[in-house]
């Protein structure tokens, strides 16, 4: 290693606290990229889907079909009731404009498909997908978004900091937040906890008046979904959107346009999103032993080298400091 | 003898605390008062009344100024005290206390941007007692947390020596090495959690930025940029003061996070190349021209200055030198929280409303003003003090 000189404090040029401090920056960086990539690499397996598939193929789900929706919003209202929402003229929940939002926690958009003929119009149901495996969960830092054992996707406003790390983390950008109240909360579908708990389908299922949504056990509306995509696959797509992405969620879509061009994300991954964020934060605790034990042992070790120079009389500890750098 | 044994021995007369009013200083007080002001109006009528964030943009300047930037430039304390303390740098001890002040006032900064961020800010304190461990908002709490009171702590060594309580001064020496410990492996789980942070943004995020090497990355910058931010306030407060910044100290430093910084850049492409993303950069989009203004101007040459000793060991030169450091961090920040989540938002960009600036630059005033206050009348930097920090393993031989 070449020393650069000139007006440089007195540290020699071979300091060894350098070379030990380039040595464990190598072996940290090392160690780490190790530890993050290659897990990385084999958390991309097809099996982790279909095992969460299976495992939660008894999950209440939906399998909403977008060809039948004929935009009426019965749903939105039901929904309003069911959850006491309010409407609010500023967030439009039917239409063009439509948004999930603090008092919305579902939405009926409507969209002009490029590819169908001019002037057809398609609509969107959008609400929470209740992710098998969801990342506004796993992001929640007090666990007030949990998924319940039988599947919904809940929240507890009493715990919620409001931190927004949910509204970060959705892949569906589904959370929304009551920005205008001084003390806010969080808002979004729960899949009608109460009532599919007690064996009831949800409100929006129950009132749509022409059976777009389908309310059942997601292994089954999997089922019926294939076969109804076999049946006609001059209509469809030839594709479910929710089976796999980000693992999985229990609510489906089946559609005769294109997802992107009614409003559906493209390109997110089939691991489940916690998956990615678990592999490095189950890191935590070993990363802060390691480098707590390794400080501990640099140390331990410079103050026995003090100790030793402390008994010569003349070298005292602070004699071994570069006292002059600062005059 | 060192200095702490001696404030033992002998408590020095009290010394009348001093704070000179100058006319820079009314300012930061107007600066800051309006930033208090703001910050009632945001906790009277809420987030929407004082911020431009949306469902869409959720986390906006405060996220991205006050926590994000806040803390990486705050990571010259932790990183001056592990080269210090750990890895036989006494030679840069001088500049140590300094950092940690910087540090420690960066931190406070942090947790009231953060608190001041929480839409029940009445709750903050419920990760305490529900532990959602699978978050990285979890861990990064704790270790915000954490890391203020071990500064705090930190400070209460300097304090003791100012006003002499022995009592406290035989604490302060006992746990002065478990909190010097910890006040380095605190910074190291924070920052790279920092980084992790935007894992989760997996499909979102722009690929030039989303990796799994996230908190690797934000964890070196926040490593290289605090002997930046270290010179910047030796080189500025010198200036202030009449005093001759203590450059070969300062050089000697950023010669070694040059290097960190060469490992960096080499670690980002490779990231890149193993990602299949490398042609990303080339693209001409907003997103590929922010990301390699970052690597250029904020990495290549500030890194390639720090590594040329005729321009690290000249003030003007060291100080252009950090301050690009300084400056790249902060976009590559701005880069991760806003260019690189653009692509996947559906709504127009987010530009902050005057009254989350005035918060921040509220914040900033009341540190800097705080700084010089400590400064003033504490023995802090190097040329004012008559001796430099006392060695710790003297201090406990002595105690
Ligand atoms: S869609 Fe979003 S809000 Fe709903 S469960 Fe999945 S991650 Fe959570
Ligand atoms: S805003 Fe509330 S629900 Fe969302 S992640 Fe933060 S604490 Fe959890």
């Amino acid at each position: 290693m070449r020393r650069d000189s000139a007006g440089e404090p007195p540290g020699g040029p071979t300091d060894p606290g350098r070379r030990e401090f380039l040595k464990l920056v190598g072996a940290t960086a090392g160690a780490a990229a190790a530890a993050a990539v290659l897990p990385s690499g084999a958390i991309a397996s097809p099996e982790r889907v279909e095992e969460l598939a299976r495992e939660h193929a008894n999950d209440p789900g939906m399998l909403i079909d977008l060809s039948k929706c004929i935009g009426c919003g019965a749903c939105v209202t039901a929904c309003k009731f069911q959850n006491d929402l309010t409407w609010r003229q500023d967030q439009p929940w039917l239409g063009p404009d439509a948004q999930l939002a603090s008092a919305n926690w579902t939405v009926v958009r409507t969209f002009e498909p490029e590819t169908e003929p001019s002037g057809s119009i398609r609509y969107a149901k959008r609400q929470c997908m209740h992710c098998l495996e969801p990342a506004c969960a796993s992001a929640c830092p007090v666990r007030a978004l949990r998924k319940e054992p039988n599947g919904p996707v809940t929240y507890d406003v009493t715990r919620c900091i409001g931190c927004r790390y949910c509204l970060v983390a959705c892949p569906f950008s589904v959370p929304t937040f009551e920005w205008d109240r001084p003390i806010s909360k969080v808002s979004k579908c729960n899949l009608c906890f109460q009532r599919v708990s007690h064996g009831e389908a949800t409100a929006c299922a129950a009132s749509c008046p022409v059976r777009a949504i389908t309310f059942g056990k997601r292994g089954e509306l999997l089922e019926k979904a294939r076969a109804t995509l076999a049946a006609d696959p001059e209509r469809y797509m030839p594709r479910i959107y929710g089976e796999k992405e980000v693992g999985g969620t229990s609510v489906l879509y089946i559609s005769d346009a294109t997802f992107p061009e009614v409003g559906f994300r493209e390109g997110l991954p089939t691991e489940p999103i916690p998956d990615y964020t678990w592999q490095v934060s189950r890191l935590a605790l070993p990363v802060a032993a390691t480098v707590g034990a390794v400080l501990t042992t640099i140390w331990v070790r410079r103050s026995r080298a003090l100790e030793r120079g402390a008994a010569a009389p003349s070298a005292s500890p602070d004699g071994e400091k570069p006292g002059g750098t600062h005059a | 003898m060192s200095v702490t044994t001696t404030a033992l021995a002998r408590p020095a007369a009290p010394r009348p605390w001093t704070f000179h009013m100058t006319s820079f200083r009314v300012v930061l007080l107007g600066i800051a008062g309006l930033g208090i002001g703001s910050v009632l109006y945001r906790f009277l009528f809420g987030l929407s009344a004082s911020t431009n964030l949306t469902d869409q943009w959720p986390w906006g300047l405060w996220i991205w100024w006050d926590v994000a930037a806040g803390a990486a430039l705050a990571g010259g304390g932790y990183s001056t005290a592990l080269m210090v303390n750990f890895l036989g740098g006494d030679k840069w001890r001088t500049v140590e206390r300094g950092a940690f002040l910087t540090s420690m006032l960066g931190y406070v900064m942090v947790s009231g941007g953060l608190l001041l961020d929480l839409g029940r800010w009445f709750n903050f304190w419920r990760p305490i007692r529900f532990w959602g461990y699978h978050s990285v908002m979890f861990l990064l709490f704790w270790c915000v947390a954490g890391y203020t009171v071990v500064q705090l702590v930190e400070f209460g060594h300097i304090w003791v020596e100012r006003v002499p309580t022995p009592r406290m001064t035989r604490l302060m020496h006992r746990i002065y090495v478990p909190v010097l410990i910890v006040g380095v492996v605190l910074p190291i789980l924070h920052q790279s959690a920092l980084g992790s942070l935007f894992i989760v943004a997996k499909g979102r995020l722009d690929p030039l930025w989303w990796s799994m090497l996230l908190p690797l990355f934000f964890l070196m910058s926040s490593f290289f940029v605090g002997p930046a931010m270290v010179a910047i306030e030796n080189i500025v407060s010198a200036r202030a003061h009449g005093r001759r910044a203590p450059v070969p100290v300062l050089g000697d430093m950023v010669r070694v996070t040059g290097k960190l910084m060469g490992v960096y850049l080499v670690l980002k492409i490779a990231d890149l190349v193993w990602r299949g993303e490398l042609g990303r950069m080339f693209e001409g989009t907003t997103a590929s021209n922010f990301f390699l203004i970052e690597m250029l101007i904020g990495i290549v040459v500030p890194g390639a200055m720090f590594l040329l000793p005729r321009i690290r060991q000249t003030v003007g030169g060291l100080f252009a030198a950090s301050f690009l450091v300084v400056a790249g961090v902060v976009f590559n920040r701005a880069n991760v929280v806003f260019t690189g989540m653009a692509r996947s938002v559906n709504a127009p960009s987010y530009f902050p409303y005057w009254m989350e600036l005035a918060v921040t630059g509220g914040l900033i005033a009341g540190a800097v003003l705080t700084y010089l206050f400590i400064t003033e009348n504490f023995p802090i930097l190097p040329e004012r003090g008559a001796a430099p920090s006392p060695a710790p393993g003297s201090a406990r031989a002595a105690g």
